[in-house]
C-alpha cells in the first residue's frame, strides 16, 4: 500500500515523468503534511491544533517517515502542528521528496531517467504503474462525486491536496467548484489525521500562504547568504593578495595587515565570531532551544556568523594565505567556511540540485565534511597565537 | 550519543596533544621550521633556525620589552659595522628631545622600524621593509625639508634618495658633500691605477725557516698520496714554514713532547685549525654571509634537558620521545645549495669553510680571489667578470706583466683589504661592501677611479651586471651639484 507522500508524488508527476508545474513551496508544504498524516495513520503521532505528540517512536520502515519521526521524537512537545509543518517544509521536504522518489523507483512504480548526458539537465520519473495513478485519481473523484461516508485516507488526501492548492492539478477547476460543498464537508469529518490536514486546511488561507511564502523566502535568503559566503571563501583562496600602498605614511591597509595591535583586534574578533557561529550551530541541535522554537533564527545566525567570518578573514589577512602552520590554519579555516557555505547552499537549494540531477546526499556529506574540517582548528589557532606572542 | 561524546573526547585530546607538542617545540626544543611565519631575508636565512639569536626576550614579554630585546640583538651584531661606517642616522642622534616629532613619524632609534624579518612581501634590498620614500618621514617639512633647503632638490619625489646613488641611510662615507667636493674633479681613471692595500698584501714574503714542530714528519699513511705534499711545497704555507702538523696535529705543534704524531693526527682539519694563525680572517669570515653560522653571537641549539627539567620531565622520557625535543642539526657550514643567488649546479654539494675557496694544501690566495668564486657563483655579474677589463688586469698581474695591486679580482672588490696595526689582511666578510654598493667606493674604487665615475658605474645596474665592461650609461648628478654649490652656484 502506498503512503500519502507516495500517492502525492505519483499524482504530481505527469505521464512523461516530469514534475507538474507546481510552486515549490506548495509542493514542500504538501509533502510535509503528507509525512505527518502518514505518521498519524501509522499510529506514531497524535495531533491537535496546539500540540503534536509522538505516541510511538518505533520505525515505520519508510526511510522518509522514519527520518521525520526521529526529528519529531526529539522535539515534538515543543511545537504545534502548524509550526511543525513550517519546519518540515523548510528542512525536510527535499529529503522526503527524494526518499519517496527513491522508494518508488526501487519498487518499480517509477523509472529514473536522466534528461541530458552525465545526469545533467535534470531527471524525470516516468510512471511504470499507470494503474496506480489512475486508481488514486479515481478514488478522489469518486469520493468527491459521492455523498457516502468516505474512507478516512481519501478524506485526508483530499483535504491535504485542497489545503495546498494542489487539487486543481489533478481534477478540473470547474469540477472542484461544483463539489466545493462536499470538500468542505470532508474537511469537517472527525477522522484520523484530520488535524494534520486541518492544520493546513482550516488555517486561514492567508496564514497558510504566509507559512509557504515565509518558508520559501527563508530558503531563498539562506541560499543567497550561503552562496555569497562560498564566493567569498573562493575569493579568499584564489584572489591575489591586496597590495599595500608603496608610500610612506599612515595607511589603513598597512595597519590592518601589518600592525600588531590591529592584527590582534581583527584576529580575536574573528575568533569570537567563529565561536559564536559554532555556538549557534550547537544551539540548533540543543533541545532547550528547539523547545522554544525559532530554529530558523539560530540557523540564520550560524550562516550570518559564517559570512562575517569571511569578511573578518579578509580584514585579518587581505587574501594572504601565510606560510607553514599559518598556511595550514588558513587552509583548514577557509575549507571549513567553504564547506559550510556549500552545505548551506546545497541544503537550501535542494530543489535546484534535484533539477540538476545531483546526488541528494550531497548536502549531508558536505555538512559532515564541514564538521570534520573544524577539528584541527583549535590546535592550529592556539599554535598561531602562541607563535605571535612567543616570537 | 556515545559516538558524539567519543568524537568530542577525541577532538579535545587531539587538540591538547597537538598544542602541547607545538608549544614544547617553541619552549623546550624541536624543529621549529613549520612555525616560521614567513621567509627570512637573504641577510639572515642562514641562521633562521637559531631563533634565539634575535628572539631572546623572555616568553610572553610585553611588546615594549620584546621590541627592545629584538633591537638589542640587532645592535649586538651590527653596531660595530655601523659605528665604523660613521652611521648618518645613529640612534644616539635621535635621543635629543628636539627629535621627538620626527620619532612620531618613524622611530629611528629602533632597527625594527625599517627592518622587520619574515616579511618577504615588503622586503626590499638590504632587508628594508618600509616604503621607498621613507626619507619623506623627516625630510619633507620644517628645517629638514630638502626640497626647500636645496634648490637642486626642489622637485625631488623622495622615493629614490637611497637608490639613485646619491644617499644611503647609514653609510655615507663616500657620498657626503665635502667628500664629493674634495674628490669630484678626479679623472675617471688614475694615472697609475694601483690598489694600494692589495699591492701591500700581495707583496712577496721572505721565506721563513721551517720550525722543528712544523717540520715533524707526518705519519707515513698520510703521505701515501704524494699530491698534497707536492701542492704544499709550492704554497705560501711552505714559504712561511708551516708544515703538516701545524694544521693536522695542532695540539702536537704546541707540545714539546713530540713523538706520538699518529695519536694527534687530524685527517681533515676544520676552520679551527686555520683560526689559530688567521684570526682576523676567521673572525671576518664569520661576519659575512659565507660563514655567518660560525658567528659567536648565533644562538646555539637548545638543550632539551634544560627545558624538560623545568617541566619536571628530565630523565623520564624514553629516547624515542626525547628525540622530538631535539633541535634539528645546524651544520656550521652553509652549503652552496642553500644559497639564494644563482649558483653552479655542480657545486650544490659544496659546503663553505676555509678549504672551499683555498685548496687545503696549495692554499693559493690568487686562486681563491677569482677562480674560487667562479667555482660556485653563476650569476651574470660573476660570469661577465672573466671578459671584463678588471679580469684582464688581474691576469696580467698574475703572470707578472703588471705590478702587484694593478689587478682586480673578485676579492679586490668584495673582500676589502684592511690595514690594522701596520699589517694588511683580507676581510673575509663579503657582505661588508656589498650593499649598498656605494660602500665599496672608498676602500676599493677610489684607488683607481674618480668618484664621479665610480658613483655612476655603481648606479648603472646593467653595467654592474656586465661587470663594468664599458662606460656608465647613468649619470648621478650629486657630484655636479656638490661642486656647483661649493662654487656658490646655489645648488
Amino acid at each position: 500500500m502506498l503512503t500519502f507522500a507516495e500517492e502525492l508524488v505519483l499524482l504530481l508527476h505527469d505521464e512523461a515523468g516530469a514534475p507538474r508545474p507546481i510552486r515549490q513551496d506548495a509542493m514542500d508544504c504538501a509533502l510535509a503534511g503528507a509525512a505527518l498524516m502518514d505518521l498519524a495513520f501509522a499510529g506514531r503521532i497524535d495531533t491537535d491544533l496546539r500540540t503534536l505528540t509522538v505516541t510511538d517512536a518505533s520505525a515505520t520502515g519508510h526511510p522518509a517517515l522514519d527520518r521525520v519521526l526521529a526529528k519529531l521524537a526529539t522535539r515534538a512537545p515543543a511545537l504545534d502542528t502548524r509550526t511543525w509543518i513550517g519546519e518540515l517544509c523548510m528542512d525536510e521536504a527535499g529529503a522526503i521528496h527524494e526518499a519517496v522518489l527513491s522508494g518508488l523507483v526501487a519498487r518499480e512504480r517509477l523509472a529514473r531517467q536522466a534528461k541530458g548526458p552525465w545526469g545533467l539537465g535534470g531527471l524525470r520519473y516516468p510512471s511504470m504503474d499507470d494503474k496506480a495513478v489512475r486508481g488514486i485519481n479515481s478514488r478522489i473523484r469518486q469520493t468527491l462525486a459521492s455523498d457516502d461516508i468516505p474512507e478516512p485516507r481519501e478524506v485526508a488526501l483530499i483535504s491535504l491536496l485542497d489545503a495546498c492548492d494542489l487539487l486543481g492539478h489533478i481534477i478540473p477547476a470547474r469540477e472542484i467548484d461544483q463539489r466545493r460543498a462536499r470538500i468542505e464537508q470532508l474537511h469537517r469529518m472527525d477522522l484520523i489525521g484530520r488535524e494534520v490536514a486541518n492544520a493546513i486546511a482550516t488555517a486561514e488561507r492567508s496564514t497558510l500562504l504566509a507559512i509557504r511564502v515565509r518558508s520559501a523566502r527563508r530558503r531563498r535568503l539562506m541560499l543567497r547568504l550561503s552562496t555569497l559566503g562560498a564566493l567569498g571563501v573562493v575569493a579568499t583562496l584564489l584572489a591575489p593578495r591586496v597590495a599595500l600602498p608603496d608610500q610612506f605614511g599612515p595607511s589603513l591597509l598597512k595597519l590592518l595587515w601589518f600592525d600588531g595591535l590591529w592584527q590582534q583586534w581583527s584576529g580575536y574578533l574573528l575568533l569570537g565570531v567563529s565561536g559564536a557561529g559554532i555556538l549557534a550551530a550547537l544551539l540548533v541541535k540543543a533541545r532547550p532551544v528547539a523547545r522554544r522554537g525559532g530554529l530558523h533564527w539560530w540557523r540564520l545566525g550560524h550562516v550570518g556568523f559564517g559570512l562575517c567570518c569571511v569578511l573578518l578573514l579578509f580584514l585579518h589577512t587581505g587574501f594572504r594565505l601565510g606560510t607553514n602552520f599559518n598556511a595550514a590554519l588558513m587552509l583548514f579555516y577557509s575549507t571549513a567556511l567553504l564547506l559550510g557555505a556549500l552545505a548551506g547552499a546545497s541544503t537550501y537549494g535542494a530543489a535546484q540540485l534535484r533539477r540538476l540531477g545531483i546526488n541528494p546526499k550531497v548536502p549531508k556529506a558536505l555538512t559532515r565534511l564541514h564538521r570534520v574540517t573544524l577539528y584541527p582548528l583549535p590546535a592550529l589557532l592556539v599554535i598561531h597565537i602562541l607563535v605571535v606572542y612567543l616570537y | 550519543m556515545a559516538r558524539s561524546v567519543l568524537a568530542w573526547v577525541c577532538g579535545v585530546a587531539a587538540t591538547l596533544g597537538a598544542t602541547a607538542l607545538a608549544t614544547s617545540w617553541m619552549l623546550v626544543g624541536g624543529d621549529r621550521r613549520p612555525l616560521l611565519i614567513g621567509a627570512t631575508t637573504d641577510a639572515h636565512h642562514q641562521i633562521e633556525l637559531a631563533c634565539e639569536t634575535c628572539h631572546d626576550a623572555p616568553p610572553f614579554a610585553n611588546t615594549a620589552a620584546a621590541t627592545q630585546a629584538l633591537n638589542a640583538t640587532c645592535r649586538d651584531c651590527h653596531e660595530a659595522a655601523l659605528r665604523a661606517s660613521d652611521d648618518s642616522h645613529a640612534p644616539r642622534l635621535f635621543r635629543s628631545p628636539r627629535m621627538a616629532s620626527y620619532l612620531q613619524a618613524i622611530d629611528a632609534r629602533l632597527c625594527t622600524s625599517c627592518h622587520i624579518e619574515h616579511r618577504p612581501e615588503t622586503t626590499r634590498a638590504s632587508a628594508v621593509t618600509v616604503a621607498a620614500d621613507f626619507c619623506a618621514a623627516c625630510h619633507s617639512e620644517g628645517d629638514q625639508d630638502v626640497r626647500q633647503a636645496r634648490p637642486s632638490h626642489a622637485t625631488a619625489t623622495l622615493d629614490n634618495c637611497t637608490t639613485a646613488g646619491c644617499h644611503n641611510y647609514h653609510d655615507n662615507r663616500a657620498l657626503y658633500e665635502d667628500f664629493l667636493v674634495r674628490h669630484g674633479t678626479a679623472p675617471w681613471l688614475a694615472a697609475t691605477p694601483v690598489h694600494a692595500l692589495g699591492a701591500a698584501s700581495r707583496a712577496p714574503q721572505p721565506p721563513q725557516a721551517v720550525t722543528v714542530a712544523s717540520a715533524h714528519p707526518a705519519p707515513a699513511a698520510a703521505l701515501s698520496d704524494p699530491e698534497p705534499l707536492r701542492e704544499w711545497r709550492g704554497s705560501g704555507h711552505a714559504t712561511a714554514g708551516v708544515g703538516c702538523i701545524a694544521c693536522h696535529a695542532p695540539s702536537l705543534a704546541s707540545d714539546a713532547a713530540l713523538g706520538a704524531v699518529e695519536t694527534h693526527w687530524i685527517a681533515a682539519p676544520d676552520t679551527a685549525a686555520c683560526r689559530d694563525c688567521h684570526q682576523e680572517q676567521a673572525t671576518t669570515f664569520a661576519e659575512g654571509r659565507h660563514g655567518m653560522r660560525r658567528h659567536p653571537l648565533v644562538a646555539p641549539a637548545r638543550d632539551p634537558d634544560q627545558g624538560l627539567a623545568a617541566l619536571g620531565l628530565d630523565g623520564r622520557l624514553p629516547p624515542s620521545v626525547l628525540a622530538w625535543f631535539a633541535d634539528p642539526p645546524r651544520p656550521l657550514r652553509m652549503t652552496v645549495a642553500e644559497a639564494r643567488l644563482p649558483m653552479r649546479e655542480d657545486a650544490a654539494h659544496r659546503s663553505l669553510d676555509c678549504g672551499t675557496c683555498h685548496a687545503p694544501h696549495a692554499v693559493d690566495a690568487r686562486h681563491a680571489a677569482a677562480d674560487g668564486c667562479a667555482a660556485c657563483h653563476d650569476d651574470a655579474h660573476s660570469r661577465a667578470y672573466f671578459d671584463s677589463p678588471h679580469h684582464a688586469l688581474w691576469r696580467a698581474e698574475l703572470v707578472g706583466d703588471a705590478p702587484p695591486g694593478t689587478g682586480v679580482s673578485c676579492a679586490t672588490c668584495h673582500m676589502a683589504k684592511v690595514e690594522r696595526r701596520g699589517e694588511v689582511f683580507t676581510s673575509h666578510n663579503q657582505s661588508e661592501t656589498l650593499r649598498p654598493n656605494e660602500k665599496m667606493i672608498r676602500p676599493v674604487c677610489l684607488d683607481c677611479h674618480g668618484i664621479a665615475f665610480a658613483i655612476d658605474a655603481l648606479a648603472d645596474v646593467t653595467l654592474v651586471a656586465r661587470n663594468f665592461q664599458g662606460k656608465p650609461s647613468v649619470h648621478v648628478e650629486s657630484v655636479d651639484w656638490a661642486l656647483r654649490r661649493a662654487k656658490g652656484d646655489g645648488n
